[in-house]
């Protein structure tokens, strides 16, 4: 096997986490390699395209389905440079202070190693660097204001908003990682829906926006197309570097002093567990086999209506110009726990998985034209991300089928707390509810049940025996191993992930830089 | 960095070579062209656009069989298809025809022909019994519910997915980089 010339740090991983180490770890100084399993994309290839978009969705080693709710990961997870932030679309709220709390409130799960109050400096860091915009105090939450006002709001948006007020569910601005003035070279946002086909035009802070530039200009070397086979270690079961097989099929060796984990939080698990040695039977990091354990995702249901007026659902942004956190508490006085954000007037195309057409599957032919022409001028939808609550059996394990590589498959194998799953029946109801109040005259819901957003797996926590990372991502027992992402999260909340994947990556990468010594082998 | 005219044709558009130029060609196209499938057989193409007409009109004509032909000649990472999505393991040719031969399978138990012999009501009639679910009584191929979501699924895209088909709507395209033809 070939071996590379050292780095300070080598990073698995090309996505928001990845990029924004390889950032700061390369602007301190250091000598930093990433190795990155898909494409290196550039803003030229974000087409304005739900089809020609399929490209940046997850195109490595299948992960098989399993348990009595499947995750549909595919959708969920990007591939390539700049991970599913290439495609995200851009909603970054924070989580909450009861978020970090679901051990010690609802006995399910674990506490968060950290609070809200020891997160919020981290969020109001990574805010002012990307450019957030939204209004901090119509949200209700602590920390500094967004650099940036609040995003338009088009017909759609202004019609839901009267269902809400009826049902006395205040909302606000989504706060999203979108321009909404020009500054810093990035131009104010046209609001053309095409957020999560890829922003081309630097309005919207994805990686190869922000983070990538600078690491590249810095000296960060990022491989493309390399295939992470395991964690090397050494006689003594000490992490050395990362093996790999490079884009032209040659493996090779990347010894590097520090190693980060920053991959799809399924592959960094995949990766842990797959990494066993005569020190690490169990695999890398799971001496108390917690690796894989307590995976997590959010429910999302989607409500819809029909509405005589013109509701001009092309403009806007995939996310939706408004959001309520009316319905955040964990706890009803009847009824499933967990918290609920909704989602209000996302712009919709008229294909792909989210787009008009698949509103109505049951539509063909005559009909479903019909329901095109009325649906692009006069739908409107809302969505609720429903909290699933922590279940521990819900993990990543490896398969008996393997990659071309000869590494294990993983499978999720995810079964929803029952509460989890009356949550999202009583999201729908209400989001009907919602839509008849708005002078919707069709309503109807999406009856399929959709999951995203991927959390657990690496959780962090203070006890090794029931956790795999402390507070900063160290694995337990390997402080030269971090671990970055959704993964890191012992509870998911009901915000979209990656605004906090990059407060906690910000962290630890300051840590690395100022208190290098606490990172040795 | 991805060489974009590269991707281009390798994945919107289909490469053909016509008296020694290689041309790119929208899948109508290559389907006016009759040119060469790739991995389905001309049988199931027939059964793929008879089908995909009859789940979204138009698909057909739009060139639905060399479309879903070309994708599936394609490396996983670069298929368009959205049954990439689906967690369905590749590669998927086994999926396509398997579900085509689940259609053809029950329009002859009905009708004694294939799909694409049905008139189109008899035609509409079957769909909704697939679409329906759980699988029609003599179904033999992927789950029935999963072969109409995901060839719907196809045939929209082609109908409704590109510039042309949002001009059909009436809804601005809008495009920051435009993809790179009118299919």
């Amino acid at each position: 096997m070939r071996s590379d010339a050292p780095a300070d740090v080598v990073i698995m991983g090309a996505g928001a986490a990845g990029a924004l180490f390889a950032d700061r770890l390369t602007a301190a100084g250091q000598r930093v390699v990433v190795l990155e399993a898909g494409e290196g994309w550039a803003l030229s290839d974000l087409v304005s395209s739900q089809i020609w978009a399929r490209r940046l969705k997850w195109g490595g080693a299948p992960v098989l389905p399993g348990g009595a709710h499947p995750f549909g990961h595919n959708f969920a997870v990007g591939s390539g440079m700049g991970g599913s932030a290439i495609h995200h679309y851009a909603s970054w709220p924070r989580l909450r202070a009861q978020d970090f709390r679901l051990g010690s409130t609802l006995g399910l799960g674990q506490d968060w190693p950290i609070d809200a109050a020891t997160l919020a400096p981290w969020y109001d860091r990574v805010q002012a660097e990307m450019l957030i915009s939204g209004d901090a105090a119509a949200e209700g939450r602590d920390g500094a204001p967004y650099p940036l006002p609040p995003v338009k709001v088009f017909a759609q948006a202004r019609l839901l908003a009267r269902g809400f007020a009826a049902r006395g569910f205040a909302v606000c601005p989504n706060p999203m990682a979108v321009m909404t003035e020009d500054r810093d070279d990035r131009p104010e946002c046209l609001y053309d829906g095409w957020c999560d086909a890829g922003c081309p035009t630097g309005t919207l802070a994805n990686p190869l926006v922000v983070h990538w530039p600078r690491a590249l200009a810095a000296g960060a070397v990022l491989r493309t197309r390399a295939n992470v086979l395991a964690i090397a270690t050494d006689a003594a079961g000490r992490a050395t570097g990362l093996d790999y097989v490079d884009a032209a099929g040659e493996r090779a060796h990347q010894p590097a002093a520090r190693i980060v984990l920053a991959g799809a939080a399924v592959q960094n698990a995949r990766l842990l567990l797959a990494s066993r040695s005569t020190a690490h039977p169990l695999g890398f990091g799971n001496a108390h086999a917690q690796v894989g354990r307590w995976f997590n995702c959010h429910s999302i249901g989607n409500v819809h209506g029909l509405f005589t007026e013109q509701t001009e659902p092309h403009m806007g942004l995939a996310a939706g110009g408004l959001m309520s956190f009316a319905d955040y508490g964990k706890q009803r006085e009847s009824g499933p726990r967990g918290s609920i954000t909704w989602g209000i007037a996302p712009a919709v195309k008229p294909n792909d998985l989210l787009g008009l057409a698949m509103t109505r599957a049951d539509l063909f032919g005559p009909a479903l034209h019909a329901f095109m022409a009325k649906a692009a001028r006069h739908i409107g939808i809302i969505n609720a991300i429903c909290e699933n609550l922590p279940v521990a059996d819900n993990r990543i394990e490896l398969a008996t089928e393997t990659d071309r590589f000869g590494v294990p498959l993983a499978r999720i194998v995810h079964t929803l707390h029952p509460d989890s799953a009356a949550l999202w029946e009583h999201a729908l109801q209400d989001g009907e509810t919602i839509l008849r109040a708005a002078g919707a005259t069709q309503v109807w819901s999406g009856r399929q049940r959709a999951l995203g957003h991927v959390s657990g797996g690496t959780i962090m926590g203070r006890d090794p025996v029931t956790s795999v990372t402390n507070d900063i991502g160290q694995i337990h027992g390997a402080a030269n191993v971090v671990v970055a992402g959704g993964g890191l999260f012992p509870s998911i909340g009901a915000v979209s992930p990656t605004f906090t994947v990059l407060a906690l990556a910000a962290r630890t990468a300051a840590a690395m830089i100022d208190e290098r010594g606490r990172f040795a082998a | 960095m991805t060489d974009r005219r590269t991707l281009l044709k390798g994945l919107a558009l289909i490469a053909a070579t016509v008296g020694g130029v290689e041309r790119l060609l929208t899948p109508a196209q290559a389907q006016a062209a009759a040119l060469p499938l790739k991995r389905l057989t001309p049988a199931q193409a027939r059964t793929l656009a008879a089908f995909g007409e009859a789940l979204v009109s138009g698909a057909a004509a739009l060139g639905l069989a060399h479309y879903v032909d070309d994708q599936l000649a394609k490396r996983q990472a670069e298929n368009l298809l959205m049954i990439r999505y689906l967690d369905v393991p590749p590669p998927w040719d086994g999926f396509y025809s398997g579900a085509l031969a689940a259609v053809d399978g029950l329009a002859r138990i009905r009708h004694d022909v294939d799909f694409a012999a049905l008139d189109a009501g008899q035609a509409a009639a079957l769909v909704g019994e697939i679409a329906a679910g759980p699988d029609p009584a003599g179904w033999a191929g992927p789950p029935a519910g999963l072969a109409y979501f995901v060839i719907r699924a196809d045939a929209i895209d082609v109908v409704y997915g590109t510039e042309a088909g949002f001009a059909r709507l009436g809804v601005p395209y809008m495009a920051h980089i435009p993809p790179e033809s009118h299919w």
